[in-house]
């Protein structure tokens, strides 16, 4: 009976402990947020407050408090609003941050910033590239379009980082380009898209192993709380590989991938950067949402070249250079022409 | 080729059927008899994965789990060895319907379980449980985190009742099970960690220790057996907690959901002369 008793002791302590775990397991979501205004830009706050990779840069470099971004933007709420007019207030909040990689996309519209584009010069005429220096009969490899021009100096435009290149598209264009004296790698309005193809452009332009740069992420949610910066490396490719001068083009509008391939390929040897500095956009975005149901993108893990600097706000350029439009009202692309006068000079 | 194949075969199938004349079957000694369940369940299930998003995700998930028990030799026939494999998917939205998770998982246990009988009809059994969990959850909205992985391995506490009794003549058993993971490792990104770093540095740097601390889960089966005809009947509540709060990141699929299913009993026979 001693021993029945002590078993029945044990039940009813295991009862209690799943009782208490029950009780533990009433767990709700991240915090109790509201659908109302406030709720939502509690919300949207708390995640850029926690996630976001470049707080502490930014307030540095742009001179915002992100505390005081609470209350600032909090004056701008009333119970009332409608749903368009709190997409404009958030959408303000947002752009405190000037990122590119920012954006809260709704039915209504997507909540931007791309004043690192909008606010400088072009440097791009894509009509007058196609029709001038493209031609019609110009090769197409996945996404890259490529030429020889008269002066036997390569041309290839790389016009966006999603469209996927292959191991095979690559060694077919650079077979097809081996006589070439120099190559004008074109990388204008390139506003970013998978690293992966960045990565493997990069490979042809090195005969060693590079160091490019290093890419961390956040540990908690504390502005500081950072991984240990992970070395990226570039790795030669076992097919061909480029042995001749280069020169990459680039504009304001080399973003993203399009920032992080700059970034490499200024560390590979004969290649010279030549344009307008980059647009920028060195940390991979995240995605998360808000109770209304609108959805964010953030930076989340930041990008530093090879010597732990940022290049969030773009990359300078080896040899700045600008479109002249009178010059291109003569059918000339200003920056081309001085990549093809540099190339010429090796 | 064929045809001398075809002829082995027969010889042997005939040779079988001349033997089978002269013996019978009777159980193996020391195999007691095994139940085999197949159940089938529907429910509601609750998810968070702050990796993804900080919103709860409600919505209804789909499982089965097929469970067989058999009493071993082990401390004179009071062990039974348990084994479960419980797979369950699920479909959820957010609280805006504006967003949609689809989610997998596929968890097997294998369990002993010490029994005893305090009283007339009840059967209290307790034990331990080493299991594996793997699964899912894809978020279709987002674009560079669309998705988390869950990888576990754990030993877990278990323990359950079980009473047989007659309502209106017609005879149930009732049996209830509760496992709770004791300690394990797992696998839990960083907070921000992206796939790229976790492609390039290996999963093995986000495998962790899980303890109740940081993973507190439970897994409860609520059963009622009854017989139909010759069919044994299952009907059960399943409620399956599954947490974890680990580097920043919290976790949890917490699902109710209402099972059903056969159970089929059976014994080991030996052919004697």
């Amino acid at each position: 009976m001693q021993w029945f008793s002590s078993v029945k002791g044990g039940v009813k302590a295991f009862l209690l402990i799943f009782f208490l775990v029950l009780m533990g397991a009433c767990q709700s979501g991240e915090s109790e947020y509201d659908t109302s205004p406030q709720g939502n830009l509690d919300a949207l706050w708390t995640l850029i407050d926690e996630h976001y990779c470049f707080l502490t840069y930014k307030e540095k470099e742009l001179g915002f408090k992100w505390a005081d971004i609470h209350s600032k933007y909090s004056a701008k709420l009333n119970p009332e609003m409608t749903r368009v007019q709190l997409f404009e207030v958030l959408c303000q909040m947002l752009s405190e941050l000037k990122d590119g990689h920012v954006n809260i996309s709704t039915s209504l519209d997507l909540g931007r910033n791309w004043t690192w584009k909008e606010d400088y010069p072009e440097n791009l005429d894509t009509e007058l590239r196609q029709q001038q220096y493209l031609g019609t009969d110009y090769h197409i490899g996945s996404g890259l379009k490529y030429t020889i021009l008269p002066d036997n100096i390569a041309y290839v435009v790389y016009e966006s980082f999603t469209d996927a290149i292959g191991d095979g598209n690559l060694s077919d264009m650079l077979s097809y380009l081996q006589l070439c004296n120099g190559m004008i790698l074109d990388i204008r309005g390139n506003g970013g898209g998978e690293l992966t193809n960045a990565e493997r452009l990069s490979q042809r332009f090195t005969n060693e192993k590079v160091l490019v740069g290093y890419l961390c992420h956040k540990t908690g949610t504390g502005h500081d709380d950072f991984s240990e910066p992970m070395a990226e490396y570039v790795e030669p490719s076992s097919s061909i590989r480029w042995q001749k001068p280069v020169v990459l083009l680039v504009n304001r509008s080399c973003y993203s991938a399009a920032n992080i391939f700059v970034r490499n390929m200024k560390e590979m040897p004969r290649v010279t950067v030549m344009g307008d500095q980059t647009g920028g956009g060195s940390g991979m975005p995240f995605s998360s949402e808000l109770p209304i149901g609108w959805s964010i993108r953030f930076s989340a893990s930041p990008s530093f070249d090879a010597r732990m600097q940022q290049i969030e706000f773009g990359i300078e350029p080896d040899v700045p250079s600008s479109l002249d439009t009178a010059l291109a009202a003569e059918g000339k692309d200003s920056m081309i022409e001085d990549a093809r006068r540099l190339l010429s000079g090796f | 080729m064929k045809r001398v194949l075809f002829l082995i075969l027969a010889l042997l199938l005939l040779s079988a059927a001349s033997h089978a004349e002269d013996m019978v079957l009777e159980p193996v000694p020391d195999r007691s008899p095994a139940a085999r369940a197949l159940l089938f369940g529907i429910g509601r299930t609750n998810q968070l994965d702050t990796y993804l998003s900080p919103m709860e995700y409600t919505g209804l998930q789909a499982s089965f789990m097929l469970q067989s028990e058999r009493m071993t030799r082990l401390a004179k026939h009071h062990i039974s060895f348990q084994s479960t494999l419980h797979g369950a998917f699920s479909s959820t939205d957010n609280p805006a319907g504006t967003a949609n998770c689809l989610g997998g998982r596929l968890a097997y246990d294998a369990a002993w379980h010490y029994h005893w009988s305090p009283l007339p009809k009840l059967d209290v059994k307790g034990g331990a449980s080493v299991g594996a969990d793997l699964g899912f959850l894809y978020n279709n909205r987002n674009s560079n985190n669309p998705a988390q992985g869950r990888l576990s391995a754990d030993i877990s506490l278990s323990a359950g009742a079980g009473y047989s009794f007659r309502l209106w003549r017609l005879p149930l058993r009732a049996d209830y099970q509760a496992d709770m993971p004791l300690v394990g490792l797992m696998f839990s990104p960083e907070f921000g960690e992206s796939y790229y770093e976790i492609s390039q540095q290996g999963v093995g740097h986000d495998i962790i220790c899980a303890y109740p601390g940081n993973a507190l889960s439970l897994r409860q089966l609520l059963t009622l057996d009854f017989c139909l005809r010759r069919i044994t009947l299952r009907i059960g509540y399943l409620c399956d907690i599954r947490q974890s709060n680990a580097r920043s990141l919290k976790y949890h699929d917490i699902s109710h959901s209402f099972m059903f299913g056969f159970v089929r009993h059976f014994q080991l026979m030996k052919r004697t002369h």
